[in-house]
């Protein structure tokens, strides 16, 4: 406390005080600012406390250090040790009718001057205070003082004389003090053991010292150079901290010639060691010009007693705030916190937080534990789809029975929430590669229908024909454009994109008019104009303006589009081509795209991405050699591929390619669901063998069961085994002897057993010898029936595949 | 949007770990009060403390459950040098009446000389198998052949690591393509820079666990190690909680490309390293799918982070230690004082009934849609579907409960067993 340097202390039972000293003493309080604004005046210390300035104190100059009074005192009694060795009692209250106003003022003088270095209160017997002082030739530097003796020279220092409360007459000088220790040394820290009234505890020049006021001629001592700041811990009063440079030294006052335990070196020298009041096994410590307060967490440090136990120290770092840190004080009631100052006297009031360990449950909510309290946090209900995690997602789709619905396969979109556009695609897809399935089944019997489930990418390579490409008329325009013939192949692709309906009628009506009624203006649009019906086009964007929520810019879209012309240079051909990229909507942007282009060369429209999948191939198939369509549909997949989009699903559909799409697609998002169902859609089994796919059922059905949703489970257990008989749930009920405790369970050939091996204990032979009359394993007979004097195990029914055994279990 | 609540949890001193068990519905604590709590949620979701019993002789380090398919298991583990495997007695008693359930010490594993760091159930594919890891640098790995009795465990494997351990994860991969595989991450301070992180995988041939891979870019002391649940993908993903939040991701090198009978192969990529706690970090535990991660650090603080859709990883939430929000900006290092004052009113509610309701907000909400959103492709409706299904109701869900019984299988939906059981009723059966 060299004036420039401030020091802080918690006032030891007023809990919301402390003071700052350096100079002079000055009293705060210190205020929650929780549910109230900061007051004039007040110093903010951290976000919900502030601190205001009671008193300040400046009559003690020369303050080489400050001790709090520790028995119970509203009025503020500090000793004050100063740079002449002398010690005074001053307060810092109002109050001046105390009984310590007596006190207050006295002044506790040493033979010799020298600086006082150190002041500790006894913890029992609260008028000692100890003070530590620096070597003066061979005069004692450890001296202990009675506060409330007089100035009586005559009077043997062994007798304690006690201030009464009506006595007036006090001496504000005492010269004798109660005992003088530590001849010919200095002293540098002093602290009283809490074992015992009489047991002084010293940082000599050199070496720790204890004191035993009993006999003072006799000390117990250890050379050491880590002699500064001693401080015993408040949780178990047999370790000291002591510190010399940037090391601290743990010492066991048990045994008591070497340190315990020796922190790690600090490059700086350190300034203050402090054991947290709060807690057990924290110490606190602080070196120069920093601002970090190390601490460390001994939960459990070695002991002189038992065998050695290697030392568990945890070291962690805070930093209260960005200056350095002049002092800090930890508070003595609440739960490890501290204050600290900065040398330019701003103040920091925060709270050292436990180690939190912490767990996820699988219902989304998390547990932490911090110090010994328990916090559990969990998901608002109410929260935007949009932040859901995935794991919410697929269990409130789980609860909305999400993939199950088998006629109506696109309606599991809704399902799933009406939210997420590739799930909408990709269930349309699994719609239309159903319903085509079935038509193909349907019309030919023959293996057809399976190229279906095997994507647009399958379809378009197996239409090896030549396909002529022949003029179209435009409706309403004097142009023809190159249009591909339509085989069957392409109508079939056209068909899953939807573009154009069951039957060979290649009609976009229908679609367009879905589209209108959805409010998709732009959208088809575009599409009509991809079927040469330009005056659709402009009447759909119309129609567009003029309805509610419609945008009445597509009108000027319509008499831009009303504008087309063929010829080469005109300027409206120009202008488009250069201000259609400032269209923010991508559907108008590329039906301008599309008129502009030469032909032949469309990747204004197949290239730009925003535009949905299906549209894009729709279109390609419509306008694409088959060469360039093989192409560019190969280019799609790839790209859909490592994007892991769904939408890609129209182009692989539910092949190894699909398994592979869908695989970026769980890597990426982690729905497993999705991929699940989307994987039980299709009837080839051959994709239900990879590898993958088994992991992904796997997988959610563990989330299933962790979630418990029993019921949901067997639900897609049941969907599953409909598409992929091998995956048959085993046979949970069996019939075990009484006698050998083995299964007597009759035909398991028709069930697969795995796992348990209950299926070698099984009979063998013809379904046709269904007696059963013993034991297989121990050939022991087997109990009958009262009424009808059957063995129990034979199989009532011989219908093969149906084995119900006689249930009646053997206890 | 998260809303923490308080818990009056009751243990006399720090919890060092929190466990939950495979279905969510019951909590482990363990602490250095030498006990461990066991809690379970009462169907309003509050938790209550069912049991409450001195495990070791020293602070317990770690909890952990077992897949319910084994029973109702915990592992703990402790300073005094011993893991334990506890079994809860079903049964009519005093206990089950009062509330409370009972359980007792199924062995002690006492092959450690040091203190035991971590203990950690392996993936239930595996059997019942316990990994344990000690400050003296060693993996051990047992195995209970007999799951219906757990008293009977037999040391399998031992792996040295070299350095002091501090934590443990199995990877969660039931996937055939994957190897059992175990990461072990030291805490040991010493100056000699050493990669502090080893993964270790089984080798099928030499029937051994074998070093496959060595994060050589963690050099710091790690104090826990968390992979993720794998949830069907093609890689792993393993968090690391050192002196920052890491992600590593490790994608298993296919297999044929690689000469069978060795390890596996990995790529292995940092997709994230935060340093956002500004100090050590503690945990870090994942979330069911594998999509959130939750760290704790030294500035007192439980961050979230999510990755987009591009695994661009982001903080999407920050709760302090004691459950009140972080006002906008985060201080660092200037955490409020309210600890001490809210804490006394909370240990009042003595169920562990929410004292106090705090919000964050989320900080960085997810951009509006990615590129799809805005152009949804909408599609001809197919004529108007028939009314939903009635979704069964909410309740049966929570109606059947299986954590009590001791089944090889977790029981089946009733509808499918009553459909073989049909002509068994007491009319036919006998």
């Amino acid at each position: 406390m060299s004036g420039t340097k401030p020091d802080i202390l918690w006032a030891p039972h007023q809990v919301d005080r402390f003071v700052v000293c350096d100079s002079e003493l000055s009293l705060y309080h210190v205020e929650s600012t929780v549910n109230s604004e900061l007051k004039a005046g007040s110093l903010r210390l951290s976000e919900d406390s502030a601190a205001t300035l009671l008193s300040i104190n400046s009559d003690t100059p020369y303050m080489k250090c400050v001790a709090w009074y520790l028995s119970y005192d509203p009025e503020c009694l500090l000793a004050v040790g100063q740079a002449n060795g002398r010690v005074v009692l001053t307060s810092l209250g109002q109050d001046h009718n105390s009984k310590f106003r007596d006190l207050i003022g006295k002044e506790f003088v040493p033979k010799h001057a020298r600086q006082c270095n150190t002041l500790a209160w006894n913890p029992l017997d609260s008028n000692w205070l100890a003070a530590g002082l620096d070597k003066h030739r061979a005069d004692f530097s450890v001296l202990i003082w009675d506060i409330c003796s007089k100035y009586t020279p005559d009077i043997v220092p062994m007798e304690k004389v006690r201030l009464s409360a009506g006595e007036t007459e006090t001496t504000l000088l005492v010269t004798k003090p109660l005992y003088e220790l530590g001849q010919n040394d200095a002293c540098l820290s002093l602290c009283w053991l809490p074992r015992d009234q009489k047991l002084l505890l010293a940082g000599m020049h050199r070496n720790l010292a204890i004191f035993d006021l009993r006999n003072t001629s006799q000390k117990m001592f250890v050379n050491t150079k880590a002699v500064q700041g001693v401080t015993v811990d408040p949780y178990f009063h047999d370790r000291v901290a002591s510190f010399y440079e940037g090391q601290v030294a743990i010492w066991d006052l048990r045994k008591f010639e070497k340190p315990v335990l020796t922190l790690t070196e600090q490059p700086k020298p350190l300034t203050k060691v402090a054991w947290c009041p709060t807690r057990t096994g924290l110490l606190a410590t602080l070196t120069r010009d920093s601002n970090i307060i190390r601490l460390y967490d001994m939960q459990h440090t070695p002991t002189p007693i038992g065998d050695e136990t290697e030392p568990t120290i945890i070291e962690r770092s805070v930093q209260p705030c960005d200056n350095y840190i002049a002092s800090f004080a930890w508070h003595p009631t609440s739960q490890n916190r501290m204050i600290v100052v900065t040398p330019n006297r701003t103040m920091s009031d925060f709270t050292v937080f436990e180690r939190i360990s912490l767990a996820w449950s699988p219902i989304t909510s998390l547990m932490w534990a911090c110090g010994r309290h328990l916090y559990e946090c969990t998901e608002e209900e109410n929260a935007n789809s949009l932040e859901k995690d995935i794991a919410t997602k697929m269990r409130l789709r789980a609860l909305s029975r999400y993939g199950l619905d088998t006629e109506q396969v696109w309606r599991n979109h809704i399902l799933a929430g009406n939210e997420d556009p590739q799930l909408k695609s990709l269930w349309y897809t699994l719609h239309f590669m159903k319903q085509y399935t079935e038509d193909m089944d349907q019309k030919s019997p023959g293996n057809k229908g399976s190229l279906v489930y095997a994507g647009i990418k399958s379809i378009v390579k197996s239409s090896l024909g030549m396909v002529e490409n022949t003029r179209h008329n435009w409706s309403g325009l004097d142009k023809q454009t190159d249009i591909q013939n339509l085989n069957e192949e392409r109508i079939l692709a056209l068909q899953l994109c939807g573009w154009i309906k069951k039957g060979t009628d290649v009609d976009v009506g229908p679609f367009l008019n879905s589209l209108v009624q959805e409010g998709e203006w732009e959208r088809a649009a575009a599409v009509a104009l991809f079927n040469l019906d330009i005056r659709r086009a402009i009447q759909i964007l119309n129609e567009g303006a003029s309805s509610e929520k419609g945008d009445l810019n597509l009108n000027v879209v319509a008499m831009a589009l009303s504008g087309y012309t063929d010829e080469k240079n005109s300027l409206w051909r120009e202008m488009c081509s250069t201000l259609r990229l400032q269209l923010n909507n991508p559907y108008l942007c590329v039906m301008f795209a599309f008129l502009t282009s030469e032909a032949g060369s469309y990747d204004g429209v197949l290239y730009e991405n925003k535009v949905a999948v299906r549209d894009r191939v729709a279109f390609a198939c419509k306008f694409l050699s088959d060469s360039q369509l093989n192409r560019y549909i190969e280019k799609l997949t790839n790209e859909m591929k490592e994007a892991g989009n769904l939408e890609g699903i129209l182009l692989t559909g539910l092949t190894k390619d699909g398994v592979d799409l869908m695989e970026s697609y769980v890597d990426r998002t982690g729905d497993v669901q999705t991929a699940s169902y989307c994987m039980l859609q299709g009837s080839p089994l051959d994709v239900l063998k990879d590898e993958r796919v088994q992991y992904w059922i796997e997988n959610y059905r563990n989330l299933l069961d962790a979630w418990r949703f029993w019921h949901k489970r067997a639900e897609f257990d049941i969907h599953r085994s409909k598409l992929d008989p091998s995956s048959k749930p085993l046979a949970q009920v069996f019939v075990s002897c009484n006698f050998c405790g083995k299964s007597i369970s009759y035909s398991c050939s028709t069930v697969p057993h795995q796992g348990r091996g209950f299926s070698q204990y099984g009979v063998s032979g013809s379904p046709t010898k269904s007696k059963v009359t013993s034991c297989p394993g121990c050939r022991k007979p087997l109990p009958r029936c009262a009424l009808c004097l059957i063995n129990m195990g034979t199989p009532v029914s011989s219908c093969p595949g149906m084995t119900i055994l006689q249930y009646s279990l053997l206890s | 949007m998260f809303v923490a609540r308080s818990i009056a949890a009751d243990h006399k001193d720090l919890i060092h770990d929190v466990s939950f068990d495979f279905h969510g519905r019951r909590m482990a604590t363990c602490s250095s009060d030498q006990s461990v709590k066991v809690w379970d949620k009462s169907e309003s979701g509050d938790w209550h403390c069912t049991a409450s019993w001195k495990t070791h002789s020293g602070s317990v380090w770690r909890v952990t459950w077992a897949h319910p398919e084994f029973g109702q298991v915990l592992a703990s583990c402790s300073f005094d040098r011993t893991a334990a495997v506890w079994e809860e007695i079903v049964g009519e008693s005093n206990d089950k009446l009062r509330g409370q359930s009972h359980w007792v010490k199924r062995t002690t594993l006492v092959d450690s000389r040091t203190s035991v760091t971590d203990v950690k159930f392996a993936p239930k594919h595996m059997g019942l198998m316990l990994a344990t890891c000690s400050a003296d640098g060693i993996v051990r790995i047992y195995e209970a052949p007999d799951v219906m009795n757990l008293s009977q465990w037999s040391l399998q494997h031992e792996i040295s690591c070299k350095l002091s351990c501090s934590c443990i994860s199995w990877n969660p991969s039931s996937s055939r393509a994957h190897s059992p595989m175990i990461a072990v991450g030291s805490d040991d301070s010493s100056p000699n820079a050493m990669a502090k992180v080893q993964i270790f995988e089984y080798n099928e041939n030499t029937r051994k666990y074998a070093k496959a891979e060595t994060l050589m870019t963690v050099t710091d002391p790690v104090h826990d190690i968390a992979f993720a649940p794998n949830l069907g993908r093609s890689y792993h993903i393993l968090a690391i909680a050192t002196k920052d939040v890491r992600i590593f991701t490790l994608k298993p090198v296919r297999k044929e490309l690689t000469s069978s009978g060795g390890p596996t192969k990995f790529e292995i990529h940092i997709v994230a390293q935060f340093d956002n706690h500004n100090s050590q970090v503690w945990r870090v535990s994942w979330n069911i799918t594998g999509t959130v991660l939750a760290s704790s650090g030294d500035d007192g603080c439980v961050r979230l982070w999510k990755a987009n859709y591009m695994d661009n990883w982001k903080c999407t939430g920050i709760l302090k230690g004691n459950g009140s929000p972080v006002n906008g900006s985060t201080q660092q290092g200037n955490p409020n004082p309210s600890l001490g004052s809210s804490i006394p009113n909370l240990q009042n509610s003595l169920n562990g009934s929410s004292a106090g309701r705090y919000f964050f907000p989320l900080l960085d909400s997810p951009q509006a849609g990615s590129r799809w959103s805005n152009y949804a492709q909408l599609l001809p409706s197919p004529p108007p579907p028939p009314p939903p299904p009635p979704s069964l109701p909410l309740l049966a869900e929570h109606s059947c409960d299986a954590d009590t019984a001791n089944l090889q299988c977790p029981p089946p939906c009733r509808q499918s067993l009553s459909r073989p059981l049909n002509p068994l009723t007491e009319n036919e059966g006998v």
